[in-house]
C-alpha cells in the first residue's frame, strides 16, 4: 500500500482535472440539451431535423470515437490552416482538456435533449391554461409555472446523465489529458503495481459518483416535497 | 335454511390487526355459516378490506383466532395455498392478468394449482364464462373488455377453482353506473345457488335482497350485525344510523 | 484541407473486418451479462442480507466506476497477482479479448439487474394478490405473472443499455484489440485522415444502433400487444 503515498500528489491534481473537465462539460451539455430540446419543440422543420440528427448521431456513436474525431480532426484542421500562414509549424491542436470536454458534452447533451424535451411536455397543459386564465403573462408562466415543474420531472434522468458524464471523463486520458487514469498509467510504469494504481482510480471515481448520487437524491427529495403523503 | 344445517365455515374470534402502531382491526368477532351471505359495509378506512383479506391471509392477523373451512390460520400455517384455493376472491380493481387472454386467465390457476389438464381446464373455463354470460369474449385480452365484463371474468376466474367461499371487496365500486347491475346479477345468481359469500359493498339493494346478515364496521370495530330487515329499519347504533342516512340519501 | 469521400468509401470494407470482434464482444458480454443480471436480481429479491448485500455491493462498484477503468484493472491490473497468473482463469485473462468480455459482462450484469428490478417493481401489486388469492405458489407467481410483465416493462431501458454496450465495445481498442474502432485508429495512424476514417466508423456504428433500436421497438410492440393502444 505504501507505494500509493508517493503518488498522492499526482492523484490529487488528477482529480482536480477530472472535476474541472466535468464542470466545464456539464455546463456545455446542459446548454446543448436546452438548445436541442428548444429546437425539437420549436415547430420549425429545419431546426427539428437538425436537432433530430444531432441526437441520433451522438447517441449512436461510441464516446471514444467522438473524442477521437473532435481531437484529431480539429488538430489536422488547425495544423493545415496555420501552415498556410506559417509553413514552419509542425502540429497545432486544441488542448485535450477542451477537445475532450466538448466531445463528452456533445454526447451527453444529446441525451439531455431528450430528457428536457420530455420534461417540457410532461407539464400538464391545463396548468398553463389556468395561469393564462389568471392573467399571468406567458413569460411569467414560463418562469413560475413551467420551469419549477420541468426541473422536477427532468431530475431523475438528469442525475443519470450527470453520472454518465462523470464516468466519461476517464476516456479523455486516451488523448493525453493528465487526469487520474493517466496518472495511474505513469505510476504503473514506475512502480509495476498496476492493480494498486488503477484501484486508486476506481476508488476516486466511486467516491465522486457516490457524492453525486447522494446530491441528486437530495435534490429529488427537495423537488418532490409537495408530493409527500401525509399518512 | 334449517337450524340443523348451520355449520360455521368462517370463524373470527377476537381478531386484531396492526399496521405498525395503527390498529386496523379491534377484537373482531364474526361467524359465517355454510351457505350464508354476509354483507359488510362502513365508511372508508374502517377496516372492511383488512378484515376480508385476513380471511384468505392476504393479511396476517396479529391476535385472535381465524378458522376457515376447517383450516386454522395461525402464524406457522404450513400450507397457506391450501386455504386460498378453497376461498375465491374478487377485487375492486379486477386484477386480471393483462398478458393472458380471457380464457387463459381462467385456466392458469386450474392448471398450476388444481393440476387439471389443458382440455379439462378449458372446458371448465368456457362453462363459467357462459355462466357469467360472456363466452364470446374468451379469446380477447382483458384490456379489450369493459369494466363490467372484466369483473365478470374475475368472478368466473375465482369460480373455476371450485371455492367453498367467495370474498368480494367492493366489486362494483370501480364500475360506471350502467355496468353495476350486470355484475350484481351474476352475484345474485351465485347467492341463489347457495354459495357462501362475504361481500364488502355499499349496494344496499343487493344487501336487502340476498344478505342473511349485514355487518357495519367503523374504526376497526364491528359496530352492528343484524339481518337486513332489522338492520335497515331499526339500526341500534348512532354511527350506523348516521352512515345509513348518508349512504341512502343519494 | 480536403475531405475525401472516396477514402470513407474505401475504408468501410476494412472497417468491417473489425466488426467481427465488435459483434463477438457484444454478443458474448450481453449473454453472460444477462445471466449475471438474473442471478444478481434473484439475490437482491431474496430478502436475505447474506445474498442482498453482496449483490448490492457488486452493483454499486460496477455502476459507480468508468468501464475504461474496469477494463484497465482487469487487463493491466490483475496480472500483478501471482495467484491470477497461476490460476485457472489465466488463459482467459491473459488475452485482451478475454479481459474485455469479462469487464463488459460484469458491467452489463450490474446495469441490467437494476433494469430488471425496475421491471419487477413495476408489476402491479394487485396482480400478485390475485395470484395469491388463486392459491398460486411464489415460484409460480414469479414465473407466470411477474416475469412476462416485468420483461415487457424492462425492454425500453434494456434496449438503451444494449446500445450502450455496443458503444462500450469501442473501449476494447484501448487494450490493443482490433475491433472496429481499433482498426479505424490504425488506419488513421497510417493515413492521417481522422475525419474520413473515424466518420466512416461512426457510420457503421450508427447503422447497427439503428438496426438494434428497430429490433427492440418491434419486440416491444409484440410484447405490448395486450396493452390498450389509446391509453
Ligand atoms: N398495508 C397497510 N399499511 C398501513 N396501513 C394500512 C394498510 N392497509 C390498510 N391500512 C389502514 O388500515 C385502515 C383500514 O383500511 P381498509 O381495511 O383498507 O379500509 P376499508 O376497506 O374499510 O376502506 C385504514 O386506515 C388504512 O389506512
Ligand atoms: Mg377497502
Amino acid at each position: 500500500m505504501s507505494v500509493i503515498y508517493g503518488w498522492l500528489d499526482e492523484y490529487f491534481w488528477g482529480a482536480t482535472v477530472v472535476l474541472k473537465v466535468f464542470g466545464v462539460s456539464l455546463v456545455m451539455a446542459v446548454l446543448f440539451g436546452l438548445i436541442g430540446s428548444a429546437a425539437k419543440l420549436s415547430g420549425n422543420r429545419i431546426a427539428g431535423i437538425l436537432a433530430g440528427g444531432y441526437t441520433v448521431v451522438f447517441r449512436g456513436t461510441p464516446e471514444l470515437l467522438v473524442i477521437l474525431i473532435i481531437y484529431f480532426g480539429s488538430a489536422i484542421t488547425l495544423t493545415t490552416v496555420s501552415q498556410a500562414f506559417d509553413p514552419d509549424i509542425q502540429f497545432i491542436d486544441i488542448p485535450p482538456f477542451w477537445a475532450g470536454a466538448l466531445a463528452i458534452a456533445l454526447v451527453v447533451g444529446a441525451y439531455m435533449t431528450e430528457t428536457f424535451r420530455g420534461a417540457f411536455l410532461g407539464v400538464d397543459y391545463g396548468q398553463i391554461e389556468a395561469a393564462r386564465a389568471l392573467g399571468i403573462s406567458n413569460f411569467k408562466t414560463f418562469i413560475y409555472v413551467r420551469m419549477p415543474q420541468m426541473w422536477r420531472l427532468a431530475l431523475p434522468n438528469f442525475g443519470n446523465h450527470m453520472l454518465s458524464l462523470m464516468k466519461d471523463t476517464a476516456l479523455i486520458s486516451v488523448i493525453g489529458l493528465e487526469e487520474i487514469v493517466f496518472v495511474a498509467e505513469i505510476a504503473t510504469t514506475v512502480t509495476v503495481k498496476p492493480f494498486t494504481m488503477y484501484a486508486v482510480v476506481a476508488v476516486i471515481y466511486l467516491a465522486i459518483t457516490t457524492v453525486l448520487t447522494l446530491a441528486v437524491a437530495g435534490m429529488e427529495k427537495y423537488a418532490n416535497r409537495h408530493l409527500e403523503t401525509s399518512r | 335454511m334449517g337450524e340443523e344445517a348451520r355449520v360455521p365455515i368462517i370463524v373470527l374470534e377476537k381478531v386484531c390487526k396492526f399496521f405498525g402502531q395503527f390498529q386496523a382491526l379491534k377484537d373482531i368477532d364474526l361467524v359465517v355459516n355454510k351457505g350464508e351471505r354476509v354483507v359488510v359495509c362502513g365508511p372508508s378506512g374502517s377496516g372492511k378490506s383488512t378484515m376480508i383479506r385476513c380471511i384468505n391471509r392476504l393479511e396476517e392477523h396479529n391476535n385472535g383466532r381465524i378458522v376457515v373451512n376447517g383450516h386454522e390460520l395461525t402464524g406457522n400455517l404450513r400450507d397457506v395455498n391450501a386455504v386460498r384455493r378453497e376461498v375465491g376472491m374478487v377485487f375492486q380493481s379486477f386484477n386480471l392478468f393483462p398478458h393472458l387472454r380471457v380464457v387463459d386467465n381462467l385456466m392458469l390457476a386450474q392448471k398450476l394449482v388444481r393440476n387439471r389438464g389443458k382440455a379439462e381446464a378449458r372446458e371448465r373455463a368456457m362453462h363459467l364464462l357462459e355462466r357469467v354470460k360472456i363466452p364470446e369474449q374468451a379469446g380477447k385480452w382483458p384490456s379489450q373488455l369493459s369494466g363490467g365484463q372484466q369483473q365478470r371474468v374475475a368472478i368466473a376466474r375465482a369460480l373455476c377453482m371450485d371455492p367453498a367461499i367467495m370474498l368480494f371487496d367492493e366489486p362494483t365500486s370501480a364500475l360506471d353506473p350502467e355496468m353495476i347491475s350486470e355484475v350484481l346479477d351474476v352475484m345474485i345468481d351465485l347467492a341463489q345457488e347457495g354459495m357462501t359469500m362475504v361481500v364488502v359493498t355499499h349496494e344496499m339493494g343487493f344487501a336487502r335482497s340476498v344478505a342473511d346478515a349485514v355487518v357495519f364496521m367503523d374504526a376497526g370495530e364491528i359496530v352492528e350485525s343484524n339481518p337486513p330487515a332489522e338492520f335497515f329499519q331499526n339500526p341500534r347504533n348512532e354511527r350506523t344510523r348516521l352512515f345509513l342516512s348518508q349512504i341512502l340519501s343519494h | 484541407m480536403t475531405f475525401d469521400v472516396f477514402l470513407i468509401l474505401n475504408s468501410i470494407p476494412t472497417m468491417i473486418e473489425g466488426l467481427g470482434i465488435t459483434l463477438k464482444l457484444l454478443f458474448l458480454s450481453t449473454v453472460i451479462g444477462l445471466a449475471l443480471a438474473v442471478v444478481t436480481l434473484l439475490m437482491r429479491l431474496s430478502g436475505h442480507w447474506l445474498l442482498t448485500w453482496p449483490a448490492m455491493f457488486y452493483i454499486y462498484i460496477f455502476r459507480g466506476t468508468p468501464i475504461l477503468v474496469q477494463i484497465f484493472i482487469i487487463y493491466h491490473g490483475l496480472p500483478q497477482f501471482e495467484f491470477i497468473r497461476e490460476g485457472v482463469l489465466w488463459p482467459l485473462l491473459r488475452e485482451p479479448f478475454g479481459c474485455c468480455v469479462v469487464a463488459l459482462s460484469l458491467n452489463a450484469g450490474a446495469y441490467v439487474s437494476e433494469i430488471l428490478r425496475g421491471g419487477v417493481l413495476g408489476v402491479d401489486r394487485g396482480l400478485h394478490e390475485a395470484g395469491k388469492a388463486l392459491g398460486l405458489s411464489t415460484p409460480h407467481r414469479f414465473i407466470y405473472i411477474t416475469t412476462p410483465i416485468a420483461v415487457r416493462l424492462a425492454i425500453p431501458a434494456y434496449s438503451n443499455d444494449f446500445i450502450s454496450m455496443l458503444k462500450a465495445t469501442a473501449l476494447a481498442s484501448t487494450v490493443t484489440l482490433m475491433d472496429m474502432t481499433g482498426v479505424a485508429r490504425t488506419i488513421v495512424a497510417k493515413t492521417f485522415a481522422p475525419y474520413e476514417i473515424f466518420i466512416a466508423a461512426a457510420i457503421v456504428y450508427l447503422c447497427f444502433t439503428w438496426t438494434f433500436q428497430r429490433g427492440f421497438g418491434l419486440l416491444e410492440r409484440y410484447m405490448s400487444r395486450y396493452v390498450k393502444k389509446d391509453a
